[in-house]
């Protein structure tokens, strides 16, 4: 009977009961006890049958603990390999085994003392059985119970099973592909795995999983969830890229932290290895120490103050915690949280205006440009040289461009307020204008764009039938989209200085036309997109449309000539035109049309008068006019989002970023709707 | 014609005849088959048991035809609920089952098994609180009252 009393303590199942009833004290650990030895006197027969039956089955199958001698010598049937008896899940190093559980183990003890002695003795003896037995024998012992199981037991065994066979996936999994599990959840999911226990948590806010949700989700629509978080620096996605890989490669590892923290160090990014052995050791074996250095070493390096090093501090700022800032901007967008602030100064209609950082430049019909500090909203100074109203400006870090009804394009240092040139090659106003790098573009009313060369000093004419009212130039394929009074937008070769394309839908001018961000994805989207409005190309009107494959990749695949003319197939460098662009008419309507085809794809509805300012980016579009409200659309969806009401009076432009945007009206304020938290 | 059948041999020593071509969804039976020749003798397949492979293999019979994975990119654009109704059905198993496919899809290297199993257990877990979680993997609450105070207050910002 003794022999029975040292069950290995790997073996944890329920059936441990029986045995480790009679354990002494010394060996046993947490377990609640059976009754004692008392029943080995009071069942002569059954202890007899025990020794015949069982203790030789223990013996075999467990000689180290029941024959201590004869395992030394070493038996040539039994396999020398320490978990030989095991099921492979049931291995001592194994993090999956199943826990026995204190309180059913407690209910079972009760259960059975309720039992005459004799009975407890011939259930133990089963249990103990079982308990020794090796997974091939384990498994035909249980066919021959089910074999003889009626349906209710049956049910009772197939009601416990569901309840039993619960596995913690993530902590059982290798972290590879635990990560892979939580890279298929949405943020809310994600915040409530890191709420479950300590190994969950510090899986669930590693900057693995949140670096991805960057990437999928910041300034651009996720196709998974269709929510889309405001801007980031796509570098700094790009760059962290290659050390998250790694990372979750060597999760756990005690090198993960090294490795994260010097990017690009040569290490092999090759060795991410798909074939992994899912063998026992690779499973992470864990104790409560081991748990501390992971957490120690894996979630919070970032954390870690690092003493008089800015630099050090934002650039290991966790992942979640950017995509926490992003979020909670891009959840004020949705439910309309946002502080307002109003510019006021000016003396007349605020027509055109520009925002970078936290400086706003503002022109109005009082012949002024006002610069403003967008924090405290005071305003740093104000440009005069104008003789009549400004329609058009354009600045970034040395220069500002303006142009207006005097037909003059004036060149500015804003940081002194110094007018640097004057030019005068319209004979009409300057309605708008846009440069980019070398070249600027100014649209008239006198019905042409002039394209100016800063570099050679060159100018050439695009003429129009009527006055132009936008202009956006697109350097990466040499081509300048316009917008003209006669209800056409047109995209224009700049090399062959001829029109490429023209978008004929609007009923009446077309006030604005902009590019939409080459980035964004619309595919999935416009399925059920209007069809039926082919506009009058000037060429190539028939090449069939590419819808699935975006344009950079058609022209990398050169299968078919350029849609855009032949100058596009040569230069390899030239990129094609941005594939989607949006326009807004007197019409009250805005436009998407794409590009490669001339394909007016929706149009949206919603503004009741002339929509006169238009601004996108990846993730909105917004638009204000004569009704004075200014709306807010995504590119994906035909119906308006939102609507903003503010202005006394017309709105007459329109500026956005991630966060924040910004009108001009003819009530002479500017307004500021920001949406930071 | 019927393709040339090949024998893997489970861990637990079962011989499993399967198509050639079917066995090849593994990209590691593919490469070994293609680094050894086919010798015609059966192949041992070491972390997998014969319940197991037998169920990879009703995977692999299905999706024989299938098109060759994609890349990582398309996967992510792909909603997380979007596994073909067959694979849902093919995943209605007990966890050990479910966990037991994963690890072999992944031992195996069948990328598209890998990742409806994974996007099985993300959907189990999809829409759960906390406590819901514990319940369905059976996971003990190893946070203080405080921390898990502490911890709710971190993450609320993502419930809506």
């Amino acid at each position: 009977m003794d022999q029975n009393t040292q069950l290995p303590s790997a073996s944890k199942d329920f059936v441990e009961l029986a045995t480790e009833a009679r354990k002494t004290p010394a060996t046993s650990e947490s377990h609640h006890f059976l009754p004692n030895d008392k029943t080995a006197t009071s069942s002569e027969s059954l202890a007899e049958l025990a020794k015949q039956n069982v203790a030789p089955f223990l013996t075999k199958y467990h000689p180290r603990q029941y024959a201590p001698l004869s395992s030394e010598d070493g038996t040539p049937s039994i396999p020398r390999s320490v978990n030989a008896g095991y099921c492979y899940r049931h291995q001592p190093d194994s993090k999956c085994r199943r826990q026995a559980d204190e309180q059913s183990m407690r209910q079972l003890q009760q259960e059975l003392e309720t039992l005459p002695q004799d009975d407890q003795q011939g259930i133990a003896h089963v249990w103990s059985l079982f308990s020794a037995a090796p997974a091939k024998q384990r498994k035909l012992m249980l066919q021959g119970i089910l074999a003889q199981c009626c349906f209710p037991q049956l049910s009772f065994i197939s009601a416990s099973v569901r309840e039993l066979i619960r596995i913690d996936f993530l902590t059982a999994l290798p972290p590879e592909l635990s990560f892979k599990i939580l890279r298929y959840l949405d943020t809310a999911s994600l915040c409530r795995v890191a709420q479950v226990s300590h190994r969950w948590r510090a899986l669930a806010d590693d900057d693995v999983v949140w670096h991805r949700m960057c990437e999928q989700h910041i300034r651009r629509k996720c196709n998974k969830c269709g929510w889309g978080l405001p801007l980031l620096d796509r570098k700094r996605l790009r760059e962290a890229k290659r050390e998250i890989e790694l990372r979750a490669t060597n999760w756990g590892n005690e090198t993960v932290n090294q490795s994260s923290n010097t990017p690009g160090d040569g290490a092999p990014n090759g060795t991410c290895s798909v074939v992994t052995l899912p063998s026992s050791n690779k499973r992470k074996i864990e104790d409560e120490q081991s748990c501390h250095q992971i957490k120690r070493h894996c979630v919070s390096p970032a954390y870690k103050p690092v003493a008089d090093d800015d630099y050090y501090k934002t650039r290991y700022r966790p992942w979640k915690d950017v995509y926490r800032d992003r979020f909670e901007v891009g959840m004020n967008w949705k439910h309309r949280r946002c502080s307002v602030k109003v510019f006021r100064g000016h003396t007349d209609s605020v027509m055109c205006l520009q925002f970078e950082d936290n400086i706003l430049m503002t022109g109005s019909y009082d012949a002024t440009i006002k610069i403003w500090d967008m924090e405290t909203g005071q305003e740093l100074r104000t440009l005069r040289g104008h003789t009549a109203g400004v329609r058009c400006l354009q600045f970034d870090d040395t220069k500002l461009i303006t142009g207006g009804l005097d037909h003059s394009i004036r060149v500015w240092n804003w940081r002194t307020g110094e007018c640097l040139s004057r030019y005068s090659g319209h004979t009409e106003a300057v309605i708008a204008l846009h440069f980019d790098s070398t070249l600027l573009a100014s649209a008239s009313v006198d019905r042409t764009v002039k394209i100016w060369n800063f570099k050679d000093k060159s100018t050439f004419i695009l003429p129009h039938p009527e006055g132009v009212n936008a202009v956006k130039i697109d350097t990466s394929s040499r081509t300048v989209l316009t917008a003209c009074d006669d209800g056409a937008a047109r995209l224009w070769d700049l090399d062959t200085k001829s029109c490429i394309r023209v978008f004929h839908n609007h009923i009446g001018a077309v006030q604005q036309v902009i590019p939409l961000p080459r980035e964004i994805e619309l595919e999935s989207h416009l399925a059920d997109c209007e069809n039926d409005h082919i506009s009058t190309a000037s060429n190539n009107g028939d090449v069939p449309p590419n819808i699935l494959s975006p344009i950079l990749e058609a022209k990398s695949l050169a299968v078919q000539p350029s849609s855009f003319g032949s100058s596009f197939d040569q230069d390899q460098d030239r990129l094609e035109p941005p594939r989607y662009i949006i326009t807004s008419g007197v019409d009250a309507t805005i436009r998407l049309w794409e590009t490669n085809t001339g394909r007016c794809l929706r149009t949206f509805f919603g503004h009741l008068e002339g929509i006169w300012a238009l601004s996108a980016d990846t993730l909105r579009i917004a638009s204000g006019g004569m009704d004075r409200m200014v709306k807010i659309w995504d590119p994906r969806i035909p119906t308006c989002q939102d609507t903003y009401e503010g202005h006394s009076a017309a709105v007459n432009c329109i500026g956005l970023s991630d966060s924040r945007f910004i009108t001009g009206g003819d009530d002479y304020h500017v307004r500021m709707y920001d949406f930071r938290a | 014609m019927a393709t040339p059948q090949i024998i893997l041999t489970s861990s637990d020593g079962v011989d499993v005849a399967v198509e050639r071509t079917v066995a090849e969804r593994s990209v590691l039976i593919k490469n070994m088959l293609e680094d050894l020749g086919d010798s015609g003798e059966a192949i041992p397949i070491p972390n997998v048991n014969e319940a197991v492979l037998r169920k990879v293999i009703e995977w692999c019979e299905h999706h024989k035809n299938d098109p060759p994975s994609t890349g990582e990119d398309e996967d992510n654009r792909r909603k997380t609920t979007d596994i073909e109704e067959w694979d849902q059905k093919f995943m209605q198993v007990d966890q050990e089952m479910l966990f037991e496919i994963i690890l072999a899809a992944n031992y195996l290297d069948i990328k598209a098994l890998l990742d409806v199993g994974c996007k099985t257990v993300a959907n189990m877990i999809k829409g759960k609180s906390p406590e819901e979680i514990r319940k369905t993997f059976n996971i003990q609450n190893d946070f203080t009252p405080e921390e898990e105070d502490q911890i709710r207050r971190e993450n609320e910002w993502a419930e809506e």
